[in-house]
This record gives C-alpha cells, structure tokens and sequence, in this order.
C-alpha cells in the first residue's frame, strides 16, 4: 500500500482532497475521546493519588503507586496475578476442548444439528447478569439441585461460590458454558474449511477415523485453534463481569480486572491505585498475548 | 509444510493398510444381513446420535434456562421441599411481583433506547470510519488501521472514563450514556474487511452520474453493505443490551438503569425469595430470547463467518 492516498472520484478540486478527511472526522474524534483518550490516560491518573471525590486534588506522586505494589503490596498483587493466571488458562484451555468436541459432534448438516447447535450457542446471547442469577440459584447450597448432585455423590455438602477452595473452578465452568457456542462455531468453520479431497485420499489410504484426526484435520484446523485460543485467552484475562456477578471478587476469585474494578470502585475509591493495576493489566496482556502469538505461530509453521 | 506432513500420514498409512484391511472387512457385515437390517442399524446409531446431541443440547446448554423456569413458577416453600425445581402448585405470583417490584418495564424501555440508538449511530459513524480507511483515500490509510488495532490493546478505559464523564457533566445521564458509548468506534473492525470486497467501479460510477458523497455512502454504499451491517446491527443491540460493568459505573440512578444492571440489583436486594429472582431472570432474558429465536440462523452463521477476525465481546473486555 502506497504512502499516498488514492484519489476519491467524489467532488472537485480542494474538496476532493478534504472528502476523506472531513468523513473519518467525526468518528474520529469520538474514539479519541471516548476510547484511546481514556485508555491513554490510565497511565496518567497511575501516577497519581486521585481519589475521586469532586473537588479533591489530583495528587501527582510520580512511581509511588507502582513501589508500593511491588514492595507493601506485593502479596495482593502476586496473589492476584496467581488467579488471574488460573483463571485465564483454565477457560481457554477447558473451552477449547469442548469446543472441539462440540464441534466433533455437532458439525453435521441435517437440520436437527443446526437446532443442536442453536442451543450450545445461546447462552452467550444472554447477559452476564442473566447467566450469573441462573447459576447462583443452581449452586444455592439450601434450595438448588447442584447441592442434591454434590452431596449423592460426595457426601458431603458445599457453598459452592462461597467456597474459597471450588469458587474460581465454578466461574471457569460458567464462563466455557457462556462461551463453548463461540469457540465451537469457530472450529466448525475451520472444518468446513477442509478440502473435502484431501478426506477422500486418506479414505484411499484406509485411515482409521482416529488417525484422519491426528494426521489431517488436527493439522489444517490450526488457524481456527489459533483464533480460538487468542480470542479466549485475551477476552478472559481482563474480564470481571462473570466475576463481578458471581463472587464480588471474594473467595479467591479476584482476578486483575476484579482487583482494579475494586480498588477504583469499591469502599475505598483509589482511583490512582486503581489505575495503576489497570497498567498493570495491560502489561500482563502484552506478555501473555506476545507469548501465545509467538507459540501459534510456531506451532502453525510446525504443522 | 502442510503437504510434508501429509505425504508422512499416508505413509505411515499404506504400511498399516493390510491390517486395516483385514480389520474394515471384519467390520462390514453388512454384506450378509439383508437391506432392511442394514437399514435399521443405521438408524439405531443415527438416533442414539441424535440422543447424544439431545443431552448435550437440552440437557446441559439448556437445562439452566428451563431450572430457572420451573422455578419461577414454584412458591418459596415449595422449593424447600424439592430442589430439582419442579413446582407442586404453578403460580405466576412471582412474574407480577417481580414486574412492580423490579421496575422491570421502565427498565427494559431504556435498555431499548440506549441499544437502539448507540446501534443506529456507531453503525453510520463506523461506515464513514471504514470507508476512506479501507479504499486508502487518506495519506497512510494503513498506519491508521494498525493504529486503530493497536489501541484495543491498550489499558482499560474504565477509570479515566469515569472521571471523564463526570467531568464533561455527561454523568448519571441517558444521553451522555449514549453519547459514550455510540462514539467507541465499534463497527469500525466490522466493516474494513467488508469495503474491501466491494468493487470500486461503484464510487467511480456514481461519482461520474454526479452523486454526492454522503448520498453515495447512505444510498449505494450501504445498500451493499446489507450483510455486514445486518450482522452489526444484530451484535452491536445484544452487545449494548448485556453490559454490566459500564452502567454500574455510569449510571448509578434507578430510573436509569437499563434491565441487566436492573437484574443485578434485584438479586442483592431478593436474595432470599429464589422464585422471584428467577421469574425475573426470565423477565430480563426474555426480550434477547426472542430476539435470539427470530434472528438466531443469522447471529449463529454471523459468528462462523465473521469471527474469525473481531471477538463478540470486544467492548466490555475492553473497558
């Protein structure tokens, strides 16, 4: 792509050259305002003592949000990050399986499986808010039927998201049922984009079903894996909505976007330190995401 | 690469062969029973399939939705007794109770509006975005497209936003709510892509025929962009429909609260009265259900086709 712009067939003269511009415009300046001017401006208010309050100053304090994290501060963080991690690579590598096999099962073209299909996809249409009272009333330990399942098969009973020990495995399973519709309809596509031959030969061949997979669709289905596990693995780490909605955070659940969201709006309304974390988040993004590009690509070239 | 590792699969393949041979024919006894037996096999297996997928549909992607239901229709003493949610006596108590209680219709109005109006305008922002981005009529139409990618990834906007809108006294306010969250530049990612497969004899002729440019964009433009913008219209009202976090944050007056922020309420506010929350759940997920039923081909092939590039949930994770 050239340096210079194409001319626009629209207008004359100097108005030719401002069509373009004057389009882009007001879209522009929204963004900048609404979008890039905010993210950018995170930064800003991390160096500053900000709370929030109107009329309060700004409290410029240079790197002392960032010091006081890596030093007094150290263990909520790192504890943070901890669950973040759990968290991230739980339901993108738990969504990803069953995605595939929902895809695996579900990839066929009769009419019912596209009924089938509509089901596994649904959840993702209704609101976090919808999904978390759904399952907060499912695992309600005195009224719902996920205690009579867990205590025939335990014995014993659980407060499920109150407990500290089974809460953030519970949001990792809301999530992938939030979400397995996504992924499997990525994997689909990513079958259908086979060339039918190349089944036909490994037929020729006499492959056994379990080595068609291995040796063929496994290997081609790779730039639907990379989209799959990209798009999981980015959209979980700074999302706290699900948690929000179905732990507050509490119970071992806080991940970076949750440690952010209540330090800036909780009872203590850091927003400074709250944007500090926010920073912190888009670090972990960067370092997570730089990795799992460099390992999808190599992994793709590999296969 | 590809071809390397597929001249080694069939490899190994040929030599395993004889053994498969032996083994597919052992297999087929189709060739001594009768049509019919074959037949009938066939359809065993394809409804023991299709039991399968029933359960993992219905079973598991659905049972939540129908517990809910159920018990939306139970008493609260009826749901003591059993937790599988199957109500001894039905009553519709809840659904009323929660309508007055919840301010559920109030609520779902502005979620409409909101929706409604940040869909129609960030579409039409988004095509005049994407159209001079994605034919290169600016100098370094590229640099602007990487820009645009690059800033997604930025940190989280939410703080700033928050102070920002105080600021600009856009606060605990419908417009401002709207007016925010309408000029994001979503539908941008959306239509880039689009613009590109559509040929450019269309400006051109229509240039010559002396159509104007915002003529051109609202009539031929857009007339070609019928899919994308479907899809976008589709995404962009469920997207808005179902944030959380922004409304909690930039809405904290009750009569403006759209219904998902209207639901997380009621739930701390009725904990204890599980047949309540649940009749208005399905109040609140109701409009979307309808929603996903009558658009619900469209929204599923939307994502098989087009997602491969943008996420669904790109705002919310993003501020």
């Amino acid at each position: 792509m050239p340096v210079s712009a194409n001319t626009m067939p629209f207008g004359s003269g100097a108005l030719r050259r401002w069509i373009p511009l004057l389009s882009i415009s007001l879209p522009l300046l929204g963004w900048l305002i609404f979008s890039f001017g905010p993210s950018a401006a995170t930064i800003f208010y991390s160096l500053t003592q900000y709370s929030g309050e109107p009329g309060t100053p700004l409290n410029f304090s240079g790197l002392h949000n960032y010091v006081q994290a890596f030093s007094t501060l150290l263990p909520e963080l790192r504890s943070t990050i901890v669950v973040t991690l759990k968290f991230t690579i739980g339901v993108t590598v738990i969504q990803n399986v069953i995605g595939l096999l929902l895809a695996l099962l579900l990839n066929r073209r009769l009419r019912a499986f596209a009924v089938y299909r509509a089901f596994v996809f649904l959840p993702q249409v209704l609101s976090v808010a919808v999904v978390a009272s759904m399952f907060l009333l499912i695992f309600n330990p005195l009224t719902g039927p996920a205690e009579v399942i867990y205590h025939w098969v335990t014995g014993s009973s659980s407060s499920f998201f109150g407990s500290s020990r089974q809460a953030l495995a519970l949001v990792v399973l809301v999530n992938v049922w939030m979400y397995a519709g996504f992924t499997m309809m990525v994997y689909i596509a990513g079958f259908r984009n086979i060339p039918g031959d190349v089944y036909e030969a490994a037929a020729v061949d006499g492959c056994g079903r379990w080595r068609t997979f291995t040796g063929i669709t496994w290997p081609l289905l790779a730039p639907a894996t990379t989209v799959n596990v990209w798009l999981a693995a980015m959209g979980t780490l700074g999302q706290f909505q699900l948690i929000l909605a179905l732990t507050g955070g509490a119970e071992n659940t806080q991940t970076i976007g949750m440690y952010m969201y209540s330090t800036a709006f909780g009872t203590s309304s850091q927003l400074g330190y709250g944007s500090m974390i926010a920073v912190l988040q888009f670090f972990l993004t960067l370092i997570l995401g730089g990795l799992l590009l460099f390992l999808l690509r190599r992994r793709e070239v590999q296969l | 690469m590809r071809t390397q590792s597929a001249i080694v699969t069939t490899g190994t393949a040929e030599r395993r062969s004889p053994a498969r041979g032996a083994h597919a024919g052992a297999d087929q006894p189709g060739r001594l029973r009768t049509r019919g037996q074959a037949l009938a096999a066939r359809i065993g297996r394809l409804s023991l399939l299709h039991l399968l997928c029933i359960v993992v549909a219905v079973g598991v992607f659905g049972a939540p939705l129908i517990y809910i239901l159920l018990v939306s229709f139970n008493t609260e003493t009826g749901l003591l007794g059993n937790a599988w949610g199957w109500p001894s006596h039905f009553t519709f108590a809840n659904y009323s109770a929660a309508w007055v209680q919840g301010d559920f219709f109030r609520e779902i109005l502005n979620s409409v509006l909101y929706a409604a109006v940040t869909d129609a305008v960030s579409l039409v922002l988004g095509v005049f975005l994407a159209f001079p981005v994605s034919r290169g009529y600016l100098r370094r139409s590229n640099l602007w497209y990487a820009f645009f990618i690059f800033s997604g990834f930025l940190p989280p906007a939410l703080i700033p936003l928050f102070i920002e809108a105080r600021w600009l006294h856009i606060y605990n306010n419908r417009l401002g709510y709207m007016l925010i969250l309408s000029l994001q530049g979503a539908g941008f990612f959306f239509f880039v892509g689009y613009i590109k497969g559509i040929p450019r004899e269309r400006e051109e002729a229509a240039a010559i025929d002396g159509c104007s440019y915002i003529r051109f964009v609202f009539t031929i433009l857009m007339r070609e962009m019928k899919p994308a913008l479907a899809a976008f219209a589709v995404f962009g009202f469920v997207g808005t429909w179902n944030l959380l976090i922004l409304p909690i944050i930039l809405l904290p007056k009750t009569s403006l609260f759209p219904v998902t922020r209207g639901l997380y309420s009621f739930f701390g506010s009725y904990q204890s009265n599980e047949p309540e929350i649940a009749a208005a759940t399905i109040i609140v997920s109701l409009p979307l259900l309808v929603v996903f039923l009558v658009l619900q081909r469209y929204l599923v092939q939307g994502v098989a086709g087009g997602a491969m590039g943008v996420g669904m949930d790109k705002r919310e994770g993003q501020t």
